[in-house]
C-alpha cells in the first residue's frame, strides 16, 4: 500500500478498507501461563459495509472486537485502519458495549452523556446540532434531559448508539449490543441500526450469538469457532435490501443462510 | 415555566421524608413528667423550665454565643480540611491500587484506634490551643472520607474505563470526568460518617481542656454544680446535632438527584 | 488451610511497609533524625508497655475497662433488641416513637459526662451514662430494620402452616432478622469500647481512657503511647472475637465479613 501514502485521506479512506486484520493472534498472561483466546484472524470490513461476526460462547469474540477497539494488544499480527496499523484507539472507530448501564455516565443527562465524545473537540453550536442529530437518528429527541437510570434498557443501549453517532465515526463496533433486550425491542433496534447505516455509510462490525440477527443485518457473515477461536468461514449474504423483518425473514435464500451458519459453527445454536 | 420550581419540590420531598411529628411523644411526655415531679427543684434533676432559665442566663452573660460559635466554627473548618485533604488522597490512593495495598496494613491499624484516644497526644505534642483542636477534628474526620473515596476510587466500574480509553480520555480528563463524578455518592457517606465523629471530638477536646466552646461551658457547669445549665446545654448539644445532620442531609439529597436511587447512602 | 494458600493470602507488601516504617522510626529517633520530646522510639515503647503489665497496673486497667464495655453492651443489646423486636412488630409504636429516636440518635455520647458526673461522681455508673444511649441505637435500629425487612412472603409461609404469634416469631422472623441483628451487635461492641476510653477520659478516672489522659498530663508518651496501642489492640481482638461468633453462629451468612 505504499503509493497510498500520497492520495489524500478521503479518497484514502474510500480506497482501503475500513479494517483490516492480518493473522491476528491474542493472547491473555494469567500468574504463569499464556492462554490463546484467538488465533490467526485474518479479514477484510469494507467501507460502508455490515459484517456481523457469529459464534458460540468463548470463542473470543468480544476480545476481537476489543482488539480491533484498540483496547487490548494483539501478541502478534496486525489490525489496520484505512490501511494504517493500529496502536491504541483509533480516532474514527467507536464501541458500543453490551453492558450499557455501566458504559453509560448515569450522573449525566442523556444529552450530555452523548456529546461525551465531541465536547472537547468542538465549539458550543457544534456539538448542540451534532447532539441534536444524533438523538433525532435514534428517536430519543424527547428524553434529552432525563438521566439514563430513568430510561428502559432499550432506551439506554440507544443513548450509547447516540453517543457513538455524534463522533460521525467510520466504524462502529458493537459487541451483541441487544442482547439484553426483549425480543420486541430488539427488533426495532435492529432496523434502526440499518437506516442509520442507510443515511450516514458508517461501516458496521456486529457480534451476536444470534443467528437470525446475523443473517438479518449483514452483507457478510464471519464465523468464529474453536478454543482458540479461529475464522471458520466468511458468508457473502446476497438478501435483498431494505430489509424487513416479516417478509426478508421468511425468503427460502434467508432460510438457506441461516441453515448454512447453523453448521459451520456446528452445534445446536439458537 | 413550571410553577413549581426545583425548591419547592426539595421542600415537599424532605417533609414527606420525615417520620411522623406523633412519634415525638415519648420525649414530650417525658420531659412533660419529668417538670411535674420535679416541683421541689431537686439539684440533680431539675425541671426543663429551669434548663431554659439556666440557658438564659449564660446568654445574657455573653458567654452562650462565642461558645457556640466557636464550637461550630472549629466543625465547618475542620470537615472543610478533612473533605479537601480526604478526597484528594483517596482519589490518589484508589487510582493506583498497588499503593493502596502496600499501605492497606498501616491504614488499617490506624483506623483501629479510636479518633478520641488521639486526642491527649495532640494535645501533647501541640499544647492546648485551637490549632491543636482543630488539627485533631481533621485527623479524626478524615478517616472515613479518605477510606470511603480510596474504595470507590478503586471499585469504578472497568467497562466505564473502558470508554475514557476508546474516547482517548487524558489521565486528567479521565480523573476529572469519570473517576471523580463516579465517587461523589461514597464520597457523600463518608462525610455522613464523618459528622458524629468530628462533633464527638470536636466536644471532647473542649470538655477536656476548656478551649472556648460548648463542652468547655457545660464542663465548667458541672463544676460549679450548676445543673440547670449542665442539662439546657445537653438539649442544645442534641439540637445542634440535629440541625447539622438535616442540613446534610438535604445537601446530600439535592446533590445524589442525578444517581439512581440505589446509590444513595445506606445506614450500615 | 493449605499452607501455601495462607502464605498467599498474607499481604506481603503491606506488612513489608508496616515493618519498614517501624524500623525507620526506630532508626530515626535513635539517630537524632526526628528528635521531638514528645516522641519515643518503638522500642521505649514497648519497653513502657512492658513495666505497666509488669508494674501491676495495666492489668487492672484493661479489666475496668472491659467490665464497663461489658456492662454497657450487654445492656445495649437487652433493651435494643427487645425495643427493636416490639417496634419492627408494631407499626403503630414505629409510629409513636420513630421521631423521638431520629432527635435522640445524634447526640455525642460525651456530651452526657458532665451530666453522669453531676449525677455519679467518679464512678463506673458515669460511664454508664456516657455509654448506655449511643451504643443502644445500632442494636436498636438494626433489629427494627431485621424485624420489618422479613419478607412477606416469609409471613405468608407462617400463615400456610398455621403457626401462631409465639411461633411466627421464634421460628421465622428471628432467624431471618439474625444477620442484621448480629451486624448491629458488631457495630455496638466497637462503639461500646470507644466510649467506655472517652467515659473514662472525662468521667470516672479510672482503666484505660484514664491510663492515656494520666500519662499525657505526667509527659510520658512512651506509657500514654502504649496505652492507646493496647485500646488498638483490645478494639481488634473484639472485632475478630465477633467476627468468629457471628461465623460460628450463621456460618451461611458469610456476607457478615463486610465492614460496615
Amino acid at each position: 500500500m505504499g503509493s497510498a501514502e500520497k492520495r489524500s485521506d478521503l479518497s484514502e479512506r474510500a480506497a482501503s478498507p475500513a479494517f483490516e486484520c492480518r493473522l491476528v493472534t491474542v493472547e491473555f498472561l494469567h500468574k504463569f501461563s499464556r492462554k490463546r483466546i484467538i488465533e490467526d484472524i485474518s479479514f477484510l470490513v469494507r467501507s460502508g459495509e455490515f459484517l456481523t461476526i457469529v459464534g458460540p460462547s468463548g470463542t473470543g469474540k468480544t476480545t476481537l472486537l476489543r482488539t480491533m477497539g484498540g483496547l487490548t494488544p494483539a501478541a502478534s499480527g496486525s489490525v489496520l485502519v484505512h490501511g494504517k496499523k493500529l496502536e491504541g484507539p483509533p480516532e474514527d472507530v467507536v464501541i458500543v458495549f453490551q453492558d450499557y448501564s455501566n458504559a453509560l455516565l448515569q450522573w449525566r443527562t442523556v444529552a450530555a452523556n452523548v456529546a461525551f465524545g465531541i465536547e472537547r473537540n468542538l465549539d458550543r453550536k457544534e456539538i448542540e446540532q451534532r447532539v441534536h442529530d444524533a438523538l433525532n437518528l435514534v428517536g430519543l429527541e424527547k428524553n434529552a434531559e432525563d438521566y439514563p437510570w430513568q430510561l428502559s434498557g432499550g432506551m439506554q443501549q440507544r443513548v450509547q448508539i447516540a453517543r457513538a453517532l455524534a463522533l460521525r465515526p467510520a466504524v462502529m463496533l458493537m459487541d451483541e449490543p441487544f442482547a439484553a433486550l426483549d425480543a420486541m425491542t430488539k427488533a426495532s433496534m435492529q432496523d434502526e441500526l440499518l437506516r442509520v447505516r442507510d443515511r450516514t455509510g458508517t461501516s458496521f462490525v456486529f457480534i451476536t450469538h444470534d443467528i437470525e440477527e446475523a443473517v438479518y443485518l449483514g452483507d457478510r457473515i464471519a464465523v468464529l469457532k474453536g478454543s482458540p477461536g479461529r475464522i471458520e468461514q466468511i458468508f457473502d449474504i446476497g438478501l435483498p435490501a431494505p430489509r424487513d423483518q416479516l417478509s426478508t425473514r421468511q425468503l427460502p435464500k434467508f432460510l438457506e443462510y441461516r441453515y448454512a451458519v447453523h453448521q459451520a459453527i456446528g452445534r445446536g445454536h439458537g | 415555566m413550571r410553577s413549581t420550581g426545583p425548591w419547592q419540590q426539595y421542600f415537599k420531598l424532605s417533609v414527606a421524608a420525615l417520620p411522623s411529628a406523633r412519634g415525638l411523644l415519648p420525649l414530650v411526655v417525658l420531659l412533660g413528667v419529668w417538670q411535674l415531679l420535679q416541683t421541689d427543684k431537686s439539684p440533680y434533676f431539675p425541671p426543663p423550665s429551669d434548663w431554659w432559665n439556666g440557658l438564659m442566663l449564660l446568654s445574657k452573660s455573653g458567654r452562650l454565643y462565642p461558645a457556640l460559635s466557636a464550637t461550630t466554627m472549629t466543625l465547618l473548618l475542620g470537615l472543610v480540611l478533612a473533605i479537601a485533604v480526604g478526597t484528594g488522597v483517596g482519589l490518589f490512593v484508589g487510582v493506583f491500587p498497588r499503593l493502596r495495598r502496600a499501605i492497606g496494613p498501616l491504614l488499617e491499624f490506624l483506623r483501629a484506634i479510636p479518633p478520641p484516644a488521639i486526642v491527649p497526644v495532640a494535645i501533647l505534642f501541640l499544647g492546648y490551643d485551637e490549632r491543636m483542636k482543630l488539627t485533631v477534628v481533621v485527623l479524626a474526620a478524615i478517616w472515613p472520607i479518605l477510606l470511603n473515596t480510596s474504595s470507590a476510587a478503586e471499585r469504578v466500574h472497568p467497562l466505564l474505563l473502558d470508554v475514557a480509553r476508546s474516547f482517548r480520555l487524558s489521565a486528567v480528563d479521565r480523573m476529572r470526568l469519570i473517576i471523580l463524578p463516579s465517587v461523589v455518592p461514597a464520597i457523600l457517606l463518608g462525610i455522613r460518617v464523618a459528622l458524629p465523629v468530628a462533633i464527638v471530638v470536636t466536644l471532647l477536646v473542649e470538655i477536656l481542656t476548656s478551649i472556648e466552646g460548648i463542652g468547655a461551658l457545660m464542663i465548667g457547669a458541672q463544676r460549679n454544680f450548676q445543673s440547670p445549665q449542665v442539662y439546657g446545654l445537653l438539649v442544645l448539644i442534641g439540637l445542634f446535632g440535629l440541625l447539622v445532620n438535616s442540613i446534610f442531609a438535604v445537601f446530600e439529597a439535592i446533590l445524589l438527584r442525578r444517581w439512581p436511587p440505589k446509590t444513595q447512602s445506606e445506614n450500615f | 488451610m493449605d499452607k501455601r494458600r495462607l502464605i498467599a493470602r498474607i499481604n506481603w507488601p503491606g506488612t513489608a511497609v508496616l515493618a519498614f516504617i517501624g524500623l525507620a522510626w526506630e532508626a530515626a529517633v535513635r539517630s537524632g533524625l526526628l528528635d521531638y520530646e514528645y516522641l519515643p522510639a518503638p522500642s521505649v515503647i514497648a519497653v513502657g508497655w512492658g513495666e505497666l503489665a509488669r508494674q501491676g497496673i495495666l492489668g487492672p486497667d484493661i479489666a475496668h475497662t472491659l467490665i464497663s464495655v461489658a456492662i454497657g453492651w450487654a445492656a445495649a443489646m437487652v433493651l435494643g433488641i427487645s425495643l427493636g423486636f416490639l417496634l419492627g412488630l408494631s407499626a403503630t409504636a414505629r409510629r409513636y416513637s420513630l421521631a423521638s429516636i431520629e432527635v435522640l440518635r445524634p447526640m455525642p455520647g460525651v456530651a452526657f459526662a458532665p451530666v453522669g458526673l453531676l449525677l455519679f461522681g467518679f464512678s463506673l455508673k458515669t460511664e454508664m451514662v456516657v455509654t448506655i444511649l449511643p451504643v443502644l441505637w445500632p442494636v436498636l435500629v438494626n433489629t427494627m430494620g431485621g424485624v420489618t425487612g422479613v419478607h412477606q412472603r416469609l409471613h405468608d409461609v407462617g400463615r400456610t402452616f398455621r403457626l401462631g404469634r409465639r411461633d411466627t416469631i421464634l421460628r421465622i422472623i428471628l432467624p431471618a432478622a439474625m444477620p442484621p441483628i448480629v451486624v448491629g451487635a458488631r457495630i455496638s461492641l466497637g462503639l461500646a469500647l470507644v466510649l467506655a476510653v472517652v467515659a473514662e477520659m472525662v468521667g470516672n478516672p479510672e482503666g484505660l481512657g484514664y491510663g492515656i489522659v494520666r500519662e499525657q498530663q505526667a509527659l510520658r508518651p512512651d506509657l500514654m503511647f502504649a496505652y492507646i496501642v493496647t485500646v488498638g489492640l483490645i478494639g481488634i481482638v473484639l472485632n475478630a472475637g465477633m467476627l468468629a461468633l457471628a461465623e460460628a453462629l450463621l456460618p451461611s451468612f458469610r456476607q457478615l465479613r463486610g465492614d460496615p
